[in-house]
């Protein structure tokens, strides 16, 4: 569709952004711009990716609150910053 | 007994081993079978195999099924045990072992109910020994049997006899191996449980194997999970997706709102320049931050591509809730056909590459106006005389629209104004026919009253073509027109004592010579009241400032009255002229040309103190000032561009602010009121230059 598209294409030639990741909640890659993401590396991504949503979600929904779950998360590492934004299909991340 | 128990955990470890190794084979199994089996016909089977297994566990145990329940409690006697009370100890002891162990355990239990020999079997084959004790005897079809029995365990507690109706009950359960597999730990510890009954040597030599089982079990646990985590792993990493699934996503709405919403989010945080993990005390090099309280900055340009190419802006509004954004509406884009003809964008501060919300319309929107009692509210004025009523909530096309009738307006509605109370509120539209409605939100299909404004003394026509209203602050009933001959009127929307409702024929403003573009009154802030004071603008290059009659006052006759001060500065059609909301002096006008002026009349009144030129040149149709502290002013261009403009401390008063307002209003009109009469404003100059340069 090429609204997504477009949007996608935007947000991914911002000066900051490496690239974009739109995953499906079991883990399979739906979409990826970048050249960061390709194949194999991108997989590796969206496994991490997954790994993470679900342990938010596991640590805020049993854990600490019942029923809570992660929104937005934005994980600045000392190299980088992956943004995951989790919804009822997808997620999106970018770097 | 030392022998006996080193030989119990001997044996016990190599029961968990063996249950690992069976336990991968059945989930193996498992996964074959949730892939192959349909649910329906795996019960018949099952059904098929539970019959065999509960005879083959009925013959050696004899009919001591119904011991099968003791598991329930400790000291329940059998046959009382609860669900309940089994769950609690599942809880209590969480790490129990797996279906064949406790496929173990129900055998155990299964011989004799009564405390002595019941313990007697246990200790004979204690937590591990109970494995060693069955695993001779039926190691293979444990996993099979055990899940029915297990689960035969959590429902009620029968007797045996009842063994077949359990069945068919666990026999849904049945491909669900998962779940079995939990209960089946309840059960174990159940089982565990009625141990304890007995001497306290056996109590202690339990406890410590129940120790030494938990490590074990723990451990078993851990095992499991990472097992279940690699085969996930597997699983994803090998699943890519086909071209279907990903047409199917891509269709689904519920993607494209999810994918709308965090691109947004993602946008607002890409924009944000404050970078929170900034460390301070990190020399940063002087990024130098121009303090300069005189400078008009942009700050940004909202612009969209697909929707704003080609259009107009036509009105701004800020949001009184949320004072990043703004709503700007559009005239129709006559190279693209197929889209709307107007359009309102509400645009985000933090947003700037696209708008927040898109509202659609059939014909051009000409004025907007943000519902100040209801956050998500947006109202237009359309070309067509339609009042339209978008929500923030809902899609792009408007929830409400007035008729294309008579009772509404049939002319475009170039300004509308939203007036009252939070309870008591309307909204005041005026078209160019003379028609001003008075309407309610959630009546938009006829107004609540109309009011034609006509004016018997006009030398052609009656009637009235407003472009432009304004109601001074505090009033409700009566407002000041601006139109399109050049002349304001006042008007009341109510009879009053004196006077009637609609146009006061015998107060004329005359004074600009093309039509009006823009009215405003003062604002009501400060200490000083200068609520009667209004500017006008117009296409005859000027901006005029008007002291309004007092309507308490009527006239009887034809009165004319001239404006008091006439500001001369531009050279092209001045399209707004707005009051800055916090300073009294201060107003911003903005002008074919694209310019935009900044007056400050303690300072100067000839001249603006600041002028800008904004894009490319294009004329500015709208001014908007914040409405939160007037730092930021919206200029909508022809070019359809939202200019936003940081104004920094011009817009900050001081406290003097407005005595001295004062004083410049009282030079001003003891300068004479004739604006184009040099003696008059040579005087008035002077005077002004006197009152400043005290």
């Amino acid at each position: 569709p090429s609204e997504i598209e477009s949007t996608l294409n935007h947000i991914s030639s911002h000066r900051n952004v490496r690239g974009v990741v739109v995953l499906s909640r079991d883990g399979p890659i739906v979409r990826h711009t970048g050249a960061a993401y390709k194949g194999e590396h991108g997989r590796k991504y969206a496994g991490v990716i997954k790994k993470i949503v679900d342990a938010c979600k596991h640590g805020f929904d049993e854990t600490i609150e019942r029923g809570d779950d992660l929104k937005i998360s934005a994980n600045t590492t000392k190299k980088h910053e992956i943004m995951i934004s989790p919804g009822v299909i997808s997620l999106l991340a970018r770097v | 007994m030392q022998e006996r128990r080193r030989a119990d955990l001997l044996a016990k470890r190599q029961k968990l081993e063996e249950m690992r190794e069976m336990r991968k084979a059945r989930e193996a199994s498992r996964t074959n079978a949730r892939q192959e089996e349909a649910s329906n016909s795996s019960p018949r089977k099952g059904m098929k195999d539970i019959d065999d297994i509960i005879d083959s566990i009925r013959s050696p145990r004899g009919s001591s099924h119904g011991s099968t329940t003791m598991p329930g409690t400790p000291t329940l006697r059998p046959g009382e045990s609860s669900p309940s009370g089994r769950a609690s100890r599942a809880s209590e002891r969480s790490d129990r072992i797996s279906v064949g162990y406790e496929g173990r355990s129900v055998n155990g239990s299964n011989l004799p109910p009564s405390g002595r020999v019941s313990r007697g079997s246990d200790t004979g084959s204690d937590t591990l020994g109970r494995g060693k004790f069955i695993s001779p005897s039926e190691p293979a079809p444990d996993p099979p049997e055990t899940a029915p029995i297990s689960s035969g365990n959590l429902t009620e507690p029968t007797p045996i006899s009842q063994v077949p109706e359990r069945n068919e009950s666990i026999l849904p359960p049945l491909p669900k191996k998962p779940k079995v597999e939990f209960y089946n730990r309840e059960v174990q510890t159940s089982t565990y449980e009625t141990v304890p009954v007995g001497p306290t040597e056996a109590e202690i030599r339990q406890r410590i194997q129940a120790e030494v089982e938990a490590a074990r079990v723990a451990r078993e646990r851990e095992l499991e999970e990472e097992n279940n985590q690699m085969a996930k792993e597997i699983e994803d990493e090998i699943r890519d997706l086909t071209e279907e699934e990903r047409a199917s996503i891509f269709s689904a709405p519920e993607f494209f709102e999810f994918f709308e919403q965090s691109s947004k989010i993602m946008q607002r945080a890409l924009n944000d320049p404050y970078d929170y993990t900034r460390d301070y005390r990190i020399g940063t090099d002087g990024t130098s931050v121009d303090s300069e309280g005189k400078r008009v900055r942009e700050l940004c340009a909202f612009h969209d591509e697909r929707w704003t190419k080609n259009r107009s802006i036509t009105d701004i509004d800020w949001s009184p809730k949320y004072p990043e954004l703004t709503a700007a509406s559009y005239n129709k884009n006559p190279t693209a056909i197929n889209d709307p003809d107007g359009i309102v964008a509400i645009w985000n501060m933090h947003l700037v590459d696209r708008p927040e919300f898109v509202f659609h319309s059939q014909s051009d929107v000409l004025s907007v106006s943000f519902s100040p009692f209801h956050p998500n509210l947006v109202f237009g004025g359309t070309y067509s005389g339609q009042i339209l009523l978008w929500d923030t909530r809902a899609k792009h096309l408007p929830i409400l629209k007035s008729p294309l009738s008579a009772a509404g307006h049939t002319y475009p509605v170039y300004a509308m104004q939203m007036v009252g109370t939070q309870n008591a509120h309307n909204l005041i539209t005026s078209s160019t026919d003379g028609m001003v409605c008075s309407w309610l939100v959630d009546m938009l299909a006829q107004p609540q009253e109309t009011l034609e404004l006509v004016h018997a003394g006009h030398n052609k026509t009656n009637e009235v073509a407003i472009t432009t209203f304004d109601f001074p602050d505090n009033e409700t009933a009566t407002f000041w027109v601006g139109t399109e001959e050049g002349n304001v009127y006042q008007a009341n929307r109510y009879d009053r004592a004196g006077s009637k409702a609609g146009l006061n024929q015998h107060d004329i403003y005359k004074g600009h010579s093309g039509p009006v573009t823009g009215l405003h009154f003062h604002p009501l802030v400060g200490p000083v009241d200068f609520s009667d004071i209004f500017l006008t603008s117009s296409v005859d290059w000027t901006v005029k400032l008007w002291k309004a009659k007092s309507i308490a006052k009527p006239s009887i006759s034809v009165n004319i009255i001239p404006p008091i001060y006439s500001f001369e500065d531009a050279d092209d059609y001045v399209y707004d002229v707005k009051w800055h909301p916090n300073h009294p002096a201060v107003f911003g006008s903005v002008d074919g040309s694209g310019r935009f002026d900044l007056w400050n009349l303690n300072i100067d009144t000839e001249v603006p103190i600041i002028t800008t030129s904004v894009g490319s040149g294009r004329a500015i149709n709208k001014l908007a000032w914040d409405r939160k502290d007037g730092r930021r002013a919206a200029l909508g261009c022809s070019d359809g561009k939202l200019y936003i403009f940081d104004v920094g401390d011009v817009g900050v008063p001081r406290e003097s602010e407005w005595v001295d307002l004062q004083k410049t209003m009282a030079g001003i009109l003891s300068g004479g009121a004739g604006q184009s009469g040099l003696p008059g404003e040579q005087e008035s100059r002077s005077l002004n230059s006197s009152v400043n340069g005290r």
